[in-house]
């Protein structure tokens, strides 16, 4: 029996009659179904142990018919599970023969589903049951059945949203950058660690708001565009100064964009049908990339018709145009097949949907020429065709290319250099989820004052450091080589890197020659005269306007006086200063802390620090880390507010690199760590912890996060941890925003790690590093990323009948030395990828 | 929490034979009566609200001193004169309480909060930072209705954080629920032209109307024919969206139905109100009236209504109706003509309580059940952004008036709770709490928790029981 699902019997404990009381008295369900043979099972493996008796668990499952239907409907829900998962019967125990076991699943999820709830077939799909199928029998390569992806409608991403509305407005160039002022997004992707888009997403009531209100918005800017096209002036069609933009009416050459609509807009009588049918087919067009059908468009002509009627043609017009944005299709990729089924009863994607489902896996953009032509060709039905539309779109450097995250605030994109595959690195970095550093709210007087919380225009210091952990995964993307191993244990790291490394390095170098000459000199006494004298020197190595030899009314200008005293600071004491100095305007580099380094020299603090060594040439080893998991962005995202988090880092472990699952708290638990003011996170922790209930799940967490120990929980390397209490405070802070200073006691970060099924891995650990540099060397883990990125590429889990898909894409990467892309071409050609049922 | 269908139901079993709201005789049918929803009206201002103009100036000497200290100590209002800025609310005295030492040191503060002061989060521009619904919004899902809720505002027409047009729709200060800002009008005229359109006189708002009608049915139809062919999640792809139409629908024909109702309560605004360059006062004056005439229509029973901003350019203000106030400007300290800074946040805060007297007053006019409706009304005036113009959320005062049906028992008292980092110091978050609580969201804990109090090993979850009535 697999252990980690020993976790769900802790759920099936946790489950107390007359939790839920959410269905009324008066909305009485049917009595319940217990068939014979139902009956039978449970009476022959269930009831010796969940009886009147001392119930195991305080669960009984010989009363079934007396509880209440939202107690029956969770505690047969959690039964189902445990079935499926093979925790009941317990090791043993009598087990199920196969028949009894279909017998209680089958109608456990008929009964789950009558009370209203949803069924294991249901939850499977979820993204939390992503690890649900048995990772073993997975990857045994003893499934034969073929790989195939449900029929499906798949939302599009926020991402993808955007380049559909520019499209549709044929919006071209650097005007695609800019924002989109009024056209709310209507979705956004749910916050968590681990991939984040699925195809599970209805639209709703929420999606309709956004998305009517972004209708009447851009019919009125075509329509808007149409007038001034027409004569009007802009100010009178737009009544807002603040907000004129119209999308373009004429495109290259003159050439009209939108005549059809010019033509229904300016007739002075009720439009032809052709007229009608022109302007609707240019819509669906523009919009959804494709004609419209006959049936369509005779009922887009009847609606037309009807508001032309009692409000003219631009209504018409203007109402039509905001039917075909409200279709669902704007917002859904369709992927439904095509053709004959094969004898398997799978179709193929058309050629048209293969175009977008390569495009949407490597950009956020619709297909390119080539990909059109291809799948107007017919050049894009075979499994050669799909490799080779992939393999261009991956070797293709700069149509992709951009920054990771646009949703950053501009003084994080500023210092961020794009990469030729965003999405390849977005994959890496939901898998990680370091990017919800910037959702924990961190207090800054822990911080000692140097972090930053996200506010008003930027999203402060975990910004940064989001942005230098995405720095260190799109590098290791782009050497595509040992990827998965490289992210668990690089030790290069970049931090603050505002700039190119042989430009810095050489600025740097010219400050060195600029404080050699100079160190000797009166500069402390005599500024000016040192200044004028070597004005040459200082307008070659520090500003090309000079430097004013007294201090200058602002408080961000640089004078010799403030330079001088700066590099003493720095290369005096043999380190090396920022490449932007500290007193610049805008300068928000203050977190070197975090990584350990000497905090960025500030002016009043001089000679009161550790030395600051600022390392020009990027990236480069930061002691005491290993890989993103070491990262200060991964571990603050994996914190609490106030505290490390063991719990969730295990988990995260678990789930991630180990596919094993562990459960949600149970509702019965009041999850609180026990205060105690002399004692460590760990020392509290296992007091909540080690009871017996509690362990089951615990076990399989603890061992693993607590390694993470060595560091705190704004990610620094500590060999102490501060006993955080009113009580221990030994010196208060000596400056606002300073942190004050507690009692500390020893770290203790030793662990064990199991479920690699390889014995020379599993054990005890010395430390997180210890514990990463094993993780690394697991087959089992760099399965479980594949497992991931197949969720990413696929926008689902994995089903048994996958095992194909993920078998090949495992060997790619191994026969490949380690290469992502080839992970991506395999599961891009897979039968998984290609076809639908 | 109360569904729709459990409201109705609880409300047809009530009482019968009173006076009713026309709302509900409108919507429940001539035999219908009984209780009344709550009504909850959010009104707040920018630049910050200074604790110490909230003192009553004939407290004891004693309780001065508390008050200096920032302790804990409550007065009866009856037995004290009001400070002078709030006598045009001077005769709901045994209505208000003024509630002082709350903190907000887990909101965004400045001078710009976005959604903080309402959700307890530090909300930005973000979508991202808007965590959870508004407590505004909070209450509007117990106490549902056709529009559940309406949002007013007076924009900023800059200060950093303008929002495009003061005169049109545009992201206000609630939100209705993760990364979901809410709406807000800007104007009267775009108030009363998108909330009323459906008893316009107008022909071109009826044929607006007409036409959205019928794009709202075709889009329905069409889904709901595409739904009819697909199954399983497949179909709950397409029919959810379908539904959300049918919803939506459903909700203007609820609106439709209660046409005569509406028009009797229609806004009867002149012109000045619903012109494009209409002064701040008029555009207050205007905004309340949209506000009565929703509330006593019964089209919602929340509004939040955003009475200014910092960047909020005021002209109009008695007194200084040739000037035009940068409030930015009057928060660094700069006076207006012969007045100083502080006599011109006076005067705006005169004005805000002669705009709540008007509601209050109509609202008591108002008969419903028994009494009259603002026995079930609540209204809240405080700062967005705390104490002051650089706020840092130390603390958050609240000018609170409560009808006689309030379940909290906080009426007609002046209360100062203790100050942030004393024992039994109280947050936003422990007020919202309160007010969920006692109308029947039974939240442990609403709103982030402060962590410099969390650093202090200070309880800070929970509402504050001593203002929940006993029932």
């Amino acid at each position: 029996m697999n252990r980690n699902h020993l976790l769900l019997i802790a759920c099936l404990v946790a489950v107390m009659p007359s939790v839920h009381s959410d269905v009324r008295a008066d909305e009485k369900q049917p009595a319940l179904q217990l068939p014979d043979p139902v009956r039978a099972v449970l009476k022959g493996h269930c009831v010796r142990c969940h009886g009147e008796q001392k119930p195991k668990g305080e669960v009984r499952l010989d009363d079934l018919e007396k509880l209440e239907p939202s107690t029956l409907r969770d505690l047969l829900g959690r039964l189902q599970e445990a079935v499926h998962f093979r925790e009941m019967p317990p090791e043993g125990a009598k087990q199920l023969a196969p028949e009894a076991f279909e017998v209680l699943m089958a109608w456990s999820g008929k009964e789950v589903r009558r009370l209203g709830g949803a069924d294991l077939t249901d939850k499977l799909r979820l993204p939390n049951y992503g690890n649900a199928v048995d990772h073993a029998k997975l990857f045994s390569g003893q499934i034969k059945d073929k790989p195939y992806t449900p029929a499906r409608r798949w939302l599009v991403s926020p991402q993808i949203f955007r380049e559909r509305v520019l499209d549709s407005l044929r919006v071209e160039g650097p005007a695609r950058k800019q924002p989109l002022h009024g056209v709310a997004s209507p979705f956004a992707l749910p916050e968590r660690s681990g991939v984040r888009d699925y195809d599970l997403t209805p639209l709703d009531g929420t999606h309709f708001v956004a998305l009517r209100a972004n209708a009447a918005l851009l019919a009125d800017k075509v329509i808007g565009s149409l007038r001034i096209k027409l004569g009007e002036p802009r100010e009178k069609v737009f009544a807002n100064p603040k907000d004129r933009w119209t999308p373009p009416s004429v495109g290259d050459g003159k050439r009209p964009l939108m005549d059809a609509f010019e033509q229904v807009m300016t007739k002075k009588t009720s439009p032809s049908e052709d007229e009608l049918t022109a302007a609707i087919q240019l819509q669906f067009n523009r919009e959804l990339a494709r004609p419209a059908s006959d049936a369509e468009a005779t009922r887009y002509m009847k609606l037309m018709r009807s508001v032309e009627k009692i409000a003219g043609n631009t209504e018409s017009l203007r109402k039509m145009l905001e039917a075909v944005w409200l279709e669902s299709e704007f917002v859904y990729r369709l992927e439904f097949g095509a053709g004959e089924p094969d004898s398997f009863g799978r179709k193929q994607l058309s050629p048209r949907e293969a175009s977008y489902a390569i495009a949407y896996a490597l950009g956020d953009k619709a297909p390119d020429a080539a990909l059109v032509k291809a799948a107007n060709e017919g050049r894009l039905n075979t499994r050669a065709d799909y490799e080779r539309e992939v393999k261009r779109l991956l070797a293709d450097l700069v149509s992709h290319k951009g920054p990771v995250d646009s949703l950053l605030s501009r003084e994080h994109l500023e210092s961020y250099i794009s990469t030729p595959h965003p999405k390849i690195v977005r994959f890496f970095r939901e898998f990680f989820g370091y990017p919800l550093a910037v959702r924990v709210f961190k207090d800054t007087e822990r911080s000692d004052g140097i972090y930053r919380v996200p506010d008003r225009g930027t999203s402060g210091t975990p910004g940064f450091l989001i942005v230098e952990a995405d720095r260190v995964v799109a590098r290791i993307v782009e050497t595509d080589r040992s990827v998965f191993e490289s992210l668990l244990t690089t030790d290069q790291y970049f931090v603050y890197h505002n700039m190119d490394s042989e430009k810095g390095a050489k600025l740097i170098a010219g400050w060195r020659i600029v404080y050699d000459t100079l160190k000797d000199t009166n500069w402390r006494k005599d500024p000016d005269g040192v200044a004028k004298e070597h004005a040459a020197l200082l307008k070659q190595y520090v500003s090309p306007t000079g430097i004013k030899g007294k201090r200058g009314k602002g408080v961000h200008e640089t004078d010799l006086l403030r330079l001088m005293k700066l590099f003493e600071e720095t290369f005096g004491r043999g380190g090396r200063p920022f490449t932007t100095f500290p007193w610049a305007h805008g300068n928000r580099f203050w977190h070197s802390p975090l990584y350990n380094m000497a905090p960025t020299p500030a002016e009043g603090n001089y000679g009161k620090e550790g030395v600051f060594d600022y390392e020009p040439v990027q990236p480069f080893k930061v002691p005491n880390r290993k890989g993103i998991l070491t990262h200060p962005a991964w571990l603050i995202a994996h914190a609490q507010n106030s505290a490390t988090d063991p719990i969730r880092r295990g988990k995260w472990i678990r789930e991630k690199l180990l596919a094993g699952m562990v459960p949600d708290v149970p509702i019965t638990v009041d999850a609180q760590i026990p205060e105690h003011k002399d004692k460590t996170l760990r020392e509290r922790l296992d007091l909540a912890t080690n009871k017996q209930v509690c362990w089951k799940c615990h076990q399989h967490m603890n061992p693993l996060g607590l390694a993470f120990e060595m560091y705190d929980d704004f990610g620094r390397f500590r060999t102490a941890e501060n006993l955080e209490h009113p009580d221990n405070v030994i010196a208060k802070a000596k400056f606002k925003n300073g942190a004050d200073t507690y009692k500390t006691a020893s770290v203790v970060s030793t662990g064990r790690l199991d479920g690699t099924g390889d014995s020379n891995l599993d054990g005890d650990v010395k430390d997180a590093i210890d514990l990463i540099d094993r993780l690394a060397k697991s087959e089992r883990v760099r399965q479980s990323i594949i497992r991931h990125a197949f969720r990413f590429y696929l926008g689902r889990n994995e089903m048994l009948n996958d095992s194909q898909t993920l078998i090949d894409a495992d060997r790619a990467y191994v026969n490949s030395g380690g290469s992502f892309k080839a992970v991506i071409v395999s599961m891009l050609t897979s039968d998984s990828f290609m076809y639908r049922k | 929490m109360l569904n729709r269908r459990s409201f109705i139901s609880q409300t047809v079993a009530a009482t019968s034979g009173l006076t009713l709201a026309p709302w509900l005789l409108e919507t429940l049918g001539a035999q219908a009566s009984g209780r009344a929803p709550m009504r909850f009206i959010f009104m707040h201002k920018g630049n910050g609200l200074f604790p110490q103009v909230m003192v009553p100036p004939s407290l004891r000497r004693e309780d001065l001193e508390k008050e200096r200290r920032k302790e804990a100590f409550s007065v009866d209002l009856a037995q004290h004169d009001l400070p002078a800025w709030m006598q045009p609310v001077a005769r709901h005295k045994n209505h208000m309480t003024i509630l002082q030492g709350l903190s907000g040191k887990m909101c965004t503060t400045g001078h710009h909060t976005w959604q903080s002061s309402l959700g307890v989060y530090r909300a930005n521009e973000a979508l991202t930072s808007i965590k959870w619904a508004t407590v505004d919004f909070e209450l509007a899902r117990l106490f549902p209705s056709p529009l559940d809720h309406i949002e007013l505002a007076c924009f900023p027409h800059d200060g950093g954080n303008a929002r495009g047009n003061v005169n049109g729709i545009e992201t206000g200060f609630s939100a209705r629920g993760p990364q979901q800002p809410n709406l807000a009008y800007g104007s009267p005229k775009v108030a009363l032209r998108e909330l009323f359109r459906v008893v316009s006189n107008e022909r071109r708002e009826q044929v607006q109307h007409e036409l959205e009608r019928m794009v709202l049915g075709f889009t329905a139809g069409n889904h709901l024919n595409l739904a009819a062919n697909l199954q399983g999640a497949e179909r709950t792809k397409i029919a959810n969206y379908a539904e959300s139409i049918d919803a939506v629908r459903t909700r203007n024909g609820r609106l439709e139905a209660m046409a005569d109702v509406i028009r009797r309560h229609l806004p009867r605004l002149e012109d000045r109100y619903l012109a494009d360059d209409i002064n701040t006062i008029d555009r207050q004056t205007g905004h309340v009236e949209i506000l009565l005439a929703t509330l006593i229509s019964g089209m919602t029973n929340v509004v939040t209504f955003t009475v200014d901003e910092l960047g909020t350019l005021y002209t109009g203000l008695r007194g200084l109706e040739r000037e035009l106030i940068n409030l930015h400007d009057v928060g660094h300290g700069r006076g207006v003509g012969t007045l100083s800074a502080d006599a011109v946040r006076t005067e705006i805060r005169i004005q805000h309580m002669s705009l709540i007297d008007t509601i209050i007053r109509r609202l008591k006019a108002a008969p419903e059940a028994d009494g009259n409706m603002f026995d079930n009304t609540m209204l809240f005036y405080f700062p967005d952004n705390g104490e002051t113009h650089h706020s840092s959320g130390v603390e958050w005062p609240f000018l609170v008036f409560s009808g006689r049906n309030s379940r909290l028992n906080i009426a007609g008292r002046y209360i100062r709770l203790p100050a942030h980092g004393q024992v039994g110091h109280k947050t936003l978050g422990n007020w919202y709490t309160t007010i969920l609580n006692a109308y029947g969201n039974p939240i442990t804990h609403y709103g982030d928790l402060d962590l410099a109090l969390e650093r202090m090993r200070m309880n800070q979850r929970g509402p504050i029981r001593e203002f929940l009535a006993s029932r």
